[in-house]
C-alpha cells in the first residue's frame, strides 16, 4: 500500500502548498540572520555600469546599517500597472511615485504614514514649500518625501541639427522656430523632425505642458470644487501648432505611439529631432538607452506671450508601502534620507554618490530643479564639480534659463485620468488629417468635469 | 481492502438503502473523496468561487480601497453610458469580421493545396507551423518593429521596392486594425493547417471516386466532396474563433495599446483598462459587468449559431 | 487509409494537372518559406546587426559589418536564461497540475461513480461555457487575497481548474474495458493501487493529449503571468520582454529576441512529429 499512500500524500499535498504559499507571500519580513528585510527600487532595464552603481549604494548602506539587509527590485511608476501593484500588494517597500499622484495616495491612506520618521530628518523643514506640498497631506504633515523635481524642457539631436543645416547651439526659442527646425530637419535628414508622446496618459501629460506653455490651465479650483478647462483657446492653439506640423510640414515622422520609454529609445537611435519631456532625462537616456553625449542637446521650453504661460513642473516622490511593519518604515525612511536625500544635503554623501555614478560610467550633473533651496541646490553642484561628466556646455541653452522661467505644478485633481482623456486626442490629432480638434476637447472637458464631479 | 466493495454497475440497486458513514468510509466513500480532493480544492477555490464572486462584484462598487458597497445596476449603467464601450464593441467585431476574412480561408486553402503535396510533404508542415512555435509575445514585438511606419521599416522597403507606400501600419486608425489581424493570422494559420490536414486525410477516397465517376472536375471535388466533408472542423474552428477573437488582448494590448485614438481598444482591453490601468484604483464592478455581458453575448451567439448549424445540417 | 487526396491517379497522369499542381505547389512552397522562415531569418540578421544599420537599412545584409556582442549583451542584460527557465517552472507546475487535476477526478468519475458523480461532473462541466474574460478580475483577487501574488501558485494552481481536460480524462475512462478494473478488484486492487497499476498506464494517449495543451498553453499566455507575477524575478519570458522593450536599445533587444526564439524552434526541430502530430491530435479531439 505504499504506493497508493504515496499518491494520497500526493493530492493533499496540492492543497497544503497552497495554503504554504499563502504564508510565503508580502513584504516586510525579516531574513534568515534576523535583519530587517527592506525591499527598495531599482529602474528597468539599466546597463550593467548603473545597476553596480546601485548595488555599490546598497553595501554602503548596510555596511553602515547592520540590522537591515537591502533587497533591490526592479520597478518603475507607470500608469497602466501602477494600481494593479497597489491593490495586489506587491510594491517594494520604498517606491518612487510622480507628484501627480501623491495627494490621492495619502488620502485613500494607501501609503504608510511615515511623517513621524520624516520629521526627524535634519532638512525637513527646508524643502521647497511647493514642492513639499505634492507629498504632504492636507495638515501638512509630509507621508511622501519629494526626492526630484524637474520642469519641461526641449531636448534636441544636435548632430541631425547639423545635418539638417541648423546651428545646434542656437536651438528654437519660439514655438514658431521649433516648427521650422522640425521641417528642416525632416526635409534633409529624413527623420522625424519633432515627436511627440501619445500613449499611457503622457500624451495628456504633453498636451497639458504645451498649454501651460501657450498660457492656458486644465483645471480651476474654487475651493472644494474643480472645473475642467481643456477645452480652452490656448489647448486648441497647442494642438493646431502640432496639427500644422504633423500634417502641413509632415515633420513629426511617422510614429504616433510614443510613451515615454519607447520616445527616449528613438530620441538616442538619432530618429528624432526635437522632443518635449522632463529636463533631467539625460540620465535615463544614458542608463537605459545609451545616448551618446555628442548628439544631446536641451534647451528651454517655448513660452508664448502672455504673462500665465509657464513650464509645467513635477517631480518624484519616495513613498513606503502601506503594508510596511514599523521596524521595516524606519528603515525605509533610513533608506530615503540614505539613497534619495542625503545626496543632495551632505557633503560626503554627494560626493560618494557622484564618484560611484561616475565610476560606472553613468551620468552626474544633469540638469535638475531644486527640491530645497536654490542656496543648497549651488552648494551641491559645487561638491561634485569634479565628477560632473554630462556635456554641460550642451545643456546651457537649458541651465541658463530654467531658474528664470515661471514654474507651474500640474494639475491636482485626478490629473492622471485627465491626462488618460488627453491620450485619444492628441492620437486623433496626430493620426486622422480631418480630426476635429474642438469637437475632441469638448468630448474629452465633458468626461474630465465627469472625473472631477466624483470626487 | 474489502473485497465485498460492490462492483458500480451494482450501484444502481443500492442506491435506495441509506448508508452509515462507517459504511461509506468501507465502500470507497472516502477513497473517491481523497481522489476527488484535488479537484475541489482547485475549482473550489479558483473558479466556482470567482465566478460566484464575479456576480457579486458586478453590482458591487468595489476597489480593494473602501469597502464595498452594493450600488444595484449602476456598475452596468455606468458601462452602457460609457462611450467607450460602443468604439470598443465596433472594434472587437471588426477584428472578428476581418479574423474571419482572413483566417479562415487562408488555412483552408494551403491545407487543401498541401494535401496533395506528394514530395517533402514533411517540409511544407513544418514551414507552415513554424509561426506557432514562435513565442506569441515575441512575434507581435518582431511584427510591432516590421510594421515601422517610416519608409525605412522593413515592411514598408519591402512595398517601396515595387512602389508601394510607406503604409501607416499600426500608425492610422484605418489601417492599425488590419495589421494585427494579419499577425495574428500569420501567428495562428500553422495551428489551424494541421487540424486541417488531419482532418483531410480521413475523407474517403470513394466519395471521390463516385464524384469522378460523375465526371467531376479538380474544383467540383474540392467544392462537393472536401468542403462538405469538412463541415464538422470548419465548424469547430469557427465558433473557436468567434470565442477567441471576442476575448483578444495580446495584438492590441501590445501592438498598440488601444490606439490610436482608440482605434483597437477592444472589449477585453476595456475590460483591463477598467480593472488594472486607472491609477485611482481599480474599478473592479464596472470590469466584472463588462465581463459578464460579454459571456452573455457569447452565449446568445454561439446559442444561435448552434441552432443554424443544426437546421442547416438536417437539412 | 488512402493514399489519395482530391487528385487521382488518373488525374495525376495529365499533364495540365501535373503541371498546374507543379507550379501551385512551388508557389506555395515559396509563400510558406517566406510566411514561416522569413521572419525568422530576418530575426537572426538583425541580432548581429547594429542598431543604425537595422534602422536605415533593415533589408540589407550587413552594410557596416556584425555585431556579435549583440549576442552576449542580450544574454546579461536581458538574463534570458534566468526568464527562460521561469517560463520552463511555469509550464511544467502548470502542466503537472492540470495532469494531477484531470486524470484523478477522471478516475473518480469514471471509474469510482460516486453517487453524487452527475452532479459533480455538471458543476465541472458548466464552467466549459464561462468565458475566461470572466474569472479575471475575481481570480486576480483570490490570488492576492491568499497573498499568492509573485509565486508560481498563482499560475500554477488556477491552471489546474480546467475542465475540459477533465471532460477529455472522464470520456476516455469511460471507453476503458471495464472488465480489466474488475479483474484488478478481484486481485484485491484497491482504488489507490487501481489507479496507478491500471488505469494510468493505460491513459498514456490522453495524457499526451492533455500534457501538449497544458504545455502550449502555460508558454502562450500572457496577460495572466502578468497580473500575478509583477515582480521581475519570477516572470516568464513572455512578461519580461515586453517589459524590456521599451528601454534597452534595439539591437540589443532583437538579440534578445532571437535568442528567445531559438530555444523554442530548437525544440521544435527537434521533436518536430511529436508537435505535428499533437497539433494534428488536438483537432481531431476537437472535433
Amino acid at each position: 500500500m505504499r504506493s497508493s499512500k504515496s499518491i494520497a500524500v500526493l493530492a493533499v499535498a496540492t492543497a497544503t502548498a497552497a495554503a504554504l504559499a499563502a504564508c510565503s507571500g508580502g513584504g516586510g519580513a525579516e531574513s534568515a540572520d534576523g535583519r530587517t528585510l527592506v525591499n527598495v527600487s531599482l529602474d528597468p532595464g539599466l546597463e550593467q555600469g548603473a545597476i553596480d552603481a546601485f548595488n555599490t549604494r546598497v553595501s554602503q548602506f548596510e555596511a553602515a546599517n547592520p540590522t537591515i539587509d537591502l533587497v533591490p527590485r526592479e520597478y518603475k511608476w507607470d500608469a497602466t500597472t501602477f494600481t494593479t501593484q497597489l491593490a495586489g500588494g506587491t510594491l517594494p517597500d520604498v517606491f518612487t511615485v510622480p507628484f501627480t499622484d501623491g495627494r490621492g495616495l495619502i488620502e485613500r491612506k494607501q501609503i504608510a504614514d511615515i511623517s513621524g520618521q520624516v520629521a526627524e530628518l535634519p532638512y525637513a523643514k527646508s524643502f521647497n514649500e511647493k514642492v513639499a506640498q505634492a507629498g504632504s497631506a492636507a495638515d501638512g504633515r509630509m507621508w511622501a518625501v519629494p526626492i526630484a523635481a524637474h520642469g519641461q524642457a526641449l531636448h534636441y539631436n544636435r548632430t541631425l541639427f547639423t545635418q539638417a543645416g541648423l546651428d545646434p547651439d542656437k536651438p528654437p526659442t519660439t514655438w514658431e522656430e521649433i516648427r521650422s527646425a522640425a521641417k528642416q530637419i525632416s526635409e534633409r535628414t529624413g527623420q522625424a523632425g519633432y515627436a511627440m508622446m501619445t500613449s499611457g496618459n503622457t500624451g495628456g501629460w504633453i498636451a497639458t505642458t504645451m498649454d501651460y506653455a501657450f498660457g492656458g490651465r486644465t483645471e480651476k479650483l474654487d475651493g472644494d470644487n474643480a472645473k475642467s478647462t481643456v477645452d480652452t483657446p490656448e489647448m486648441v492653439k497647442a494642438l493646431q501648432t502640432v496639427r500644422a506640423m504633423r500634417w502641413d510640414d509632415n515633420s513629426m515622422g511617422s510614429n504616433f505611439l510614443y510613451e515615454w520609454g519607447t520616445i527616449n529609445q528613438d530620441f538616442a537611435a538619432g530618429r528624432i529631432g526635437m522632443y518635449v519631456s522632463g529636463g533631467g532625462n539625460y540620465g535615463s537616456l544614458v542608463a537605459q538607452n545609451a545616448m551618446k553625449a555628442d548628439d544631446y542637446g536641451v534647451t528651454a521650453l517655448p513660452l508664448s506671450g502672455g504673462a500665465n504661460a509657464g513650464v509645467l513642473g513635477g517631480g518624484t516622490l519616495a513613498a513606503v508601502s502601506a503594508k510596511a511593519p514599523d521596524k521595516v518604515k524606519a528603515a525605509a525612511v533610513k533608506w530615503i534620507d540614505f539613497y534619495y536625500l542625503e545626496k543632495l544635503t551632505n557633503q560626503d554623501a554627494a560626493v560618494a554618490d557622484a564618484k560611484s555614478t561616475a565610476d560606472s560610467g553613468q551620468a552626474v550633473g544633469s540638469p535638475e530643479l531644486p527640491v530645497f533651496d536654490k542656496a543648497s541646490f549651488d552648494q551641491r553642484l559645487g561638491w561634485i564639480q569634479q565628477y560632473v561628466n554630462v556635456p554641460l556646455k550642451q545643456m546651457a541653452p537649458y541651465t541658463d534659463k530654467m531658474f528664470d522661467q515661471p514654474l507651474v505644478p500640474e494639475p491636482t485633481r485626478s490629473t492622471q485620468q485627465v491626462y488618460a482623456l488627453l491620450d485619444p486626442v492628441v492620437q486623433s490629432v496626430l493620426t486622422d488629417r480631418n480630426a476635429d480638434v474642438t469637437a475632441l476637447l469638448n468630448g474629452a472637458q465633458t468626461q474630465a468635469q465627469a472625473l472631477l464631479d466624483k470626487k | 481492502m474489502l473485497p465485498a466493495a460492490a462492483p458500480p454497475p451494482a450501484a444502481p440497486a443500492r442506491r435506495r438503502t441509506r448508508r452509515s458513514p462507517v459504511s461509506w468510509v468501507r465502500g470507497g466513500g472516502l477513497g473517491t473523496l481523497v481522489f476527488l480532493l484535488p479537484m475541489l480544492v482547485v475549482f473550489g477555490l479558483f473558479s466556482w468561487s470567482p465566478i460566484v464572486q464575479a456576480v457579486v462584484m458586478s453590482f458591487q462598487e468595489t476597489n480593494l480601497v473602501t469597502a464595498p458597497t452594493f450600488v444595484g445596476l449602476d456598475n452596468f449603467r455606468a458601462v452602457l453610458d460609457d462611450p467607450l464601450l460602443w468604439t470598443a464593441v465596433k472594434n472587437t467585431l471588426w477584428f472578428a469580421v476581418l479574423a474571419l476574412l482572413l483566417g479562415y480561408p487562408v488555412p483552408l486553402l494551403a491545407a487543401v493545396l498541401m494535401s496533395e503535396v506528394r514530395r517533402f510533404k514533411g517540409l511544407y508542415s513544418a514551414l507552415a507551423y513554424l509561426p506557432v512555435v514562435i513565442p506569441p509575445v515575441v512575434a507581435v514585438l518582431l511584427w510591432k518593429f516590421f510594421y515601422d511606419a517610416s519608409p525605412t521599416g522593413v515592411f514598408n522597403t519591402v512595398l517601396g521596392a515595387v512602389g508601394i507606400g510607406p503604409v501607416p501600419w499600426l500608425q492610422d486608425a484605418g489601417t492599425a486594425m488590419v495589421s494585427l489581424v494579419i499577425e495574428a493570422t500569420w501567428a495562428a494559420a500553422g495551428g489551424t493547417i494541421i487540424i486541417y490536414l488531419a482532418a483531410l486525410t480521413s475523407v474517403p477516397p470513394e466519395l471521390y471516386e463516385a464524384a469522378e465517376i460523375d465526371g467531376a472536375s479538380v474544383w467540383g471535388k474540392v467544392w462537393h466532396v472536401t468542403i462538405p466533408q469538412l463541415r464538422g472542423v470548419l465548424l469547430i474552428t469557427f465558433i473557436l474563433q468567434i470565442v477567441g477573437t471576442a476575448q483578444v488582448f495580446l495584438e492590441p494590448f501590445l501592438f498598440t495599446g488601444g490606439g490610436p485614438a482608440n482605434a483597437t481598444t477592444t472589449v477585453l482591453l476595456l475590460i483591463y483598462d477598467y480593472a488594472f490601468a486607472n491609477s485611482l484604483g481599480g474599478d473592479y464592478g464596472s470590469a466584472t459587468a463588462l465581463s459578464l455581458m460579454l459571456a452573455a453575448v457569447l452565449a446568445v451567439l454561439s446559442a444561435i449559431y448552434f441552432r443554424l448549424t443544426r437546421s442547416w445540417s438536417t437539412s | 487509409m488512402s493514399d489519395r487526396g482530391v487528385l487521382s491517379t488518373f488525374d495525376w497522369r495529365k499533364p495540365r494537372i501535373r503541371g498546374t499542381a507543379a507550379v501551385v505547389h512551388a508557389i506555395l512552397l515559396v509563400l510558406l518559406f517566406i510566411a514561416g522562415l522569413g521572419p525568422m531569418l530576418w530575426l537572426a540578421k538583425a541580432a548581429i546587426t547594429p542598431t543604425q544599420d537595422t534602422l536605415r537599412h533593415p533589408l540589407a545584409l550587413w552594410p557596416n559589418g556584425v555585431d556579435l556582442a549583440n549576442l552576449a549583451t542580450a544574454w546579461t542584460r536581458v538574463q534570458i536564461d534566468k526568464y527562460f527557465l521561469n517560463t520552463v517552472w511555469i509550464a511544467a507546475g502548470s502542466w503537472f497540475a492540470q495532469v494531477l487535476v484531470a486524470t484523478t477526478a477522471g478516475f473518480a468519475l469514471s471509474v469510482l461513480r460516486p453517487r453524487y458523480r452527475k452532479a459533480l461532473s455538471g458543476v465541472v462541466l458548466a464552467t466549459l461555457f464561462v468565458p475566461a474574460v470572466v474569472l479575471l478580475v475575481p481570480l486576480y483577487l483570490t490570488v492576492v487575497d491568499m497573498s499568492m501574488v509573485n509565486t508560481f501558485w498563482a499560475v500554477w494552481l488556477p491552471a489546474g481548474a480546467n475542465a475540459f481536460n477533465i471532460l477529455l480524462v472522464q470520456r476516455f475512462f469511460d471507453n476503458l474495458p471495464r472488465e480489466v478494473f474488475e479483474a484488478a478488484r478481484v486481485d484485491g486492487a484497491g482504488p489507490f493501487r487501481l489507479f496507478r497499476s491500471v488505469v494510468l498506464p493505460m491513459s498514456r494517449p490522453i495524457l499526451g493529449v492533455v500534457s501538449v495543451f497544458a504545455v502550449i498553453a502555460a508558454w502562450k499566455d500572457f496577460l495572466w503571468p502578468m497580473l500575478v507575477l509583477p515582480d521581475p524575478a519570477v516572470q516568464p519570458l513572455s512578461v519580461r520582454l515586453p517589459a524590456l522593450q521599451r528601454f534597452i536599445e534595439l539591437d540589443v533587444f532583437l538579440a534578445a529576441l532571437a535568442i528567445s526564439t531559438v530555444i523554442p524552434v530548437a525544440l521544435f526541430l527537434a521533436f518536430q512529429r511529436l508537435f505535428l502530430n499533437g497539433g494534428a491530435l488536438s483537432g481531431a479531439v476537437k472535433g
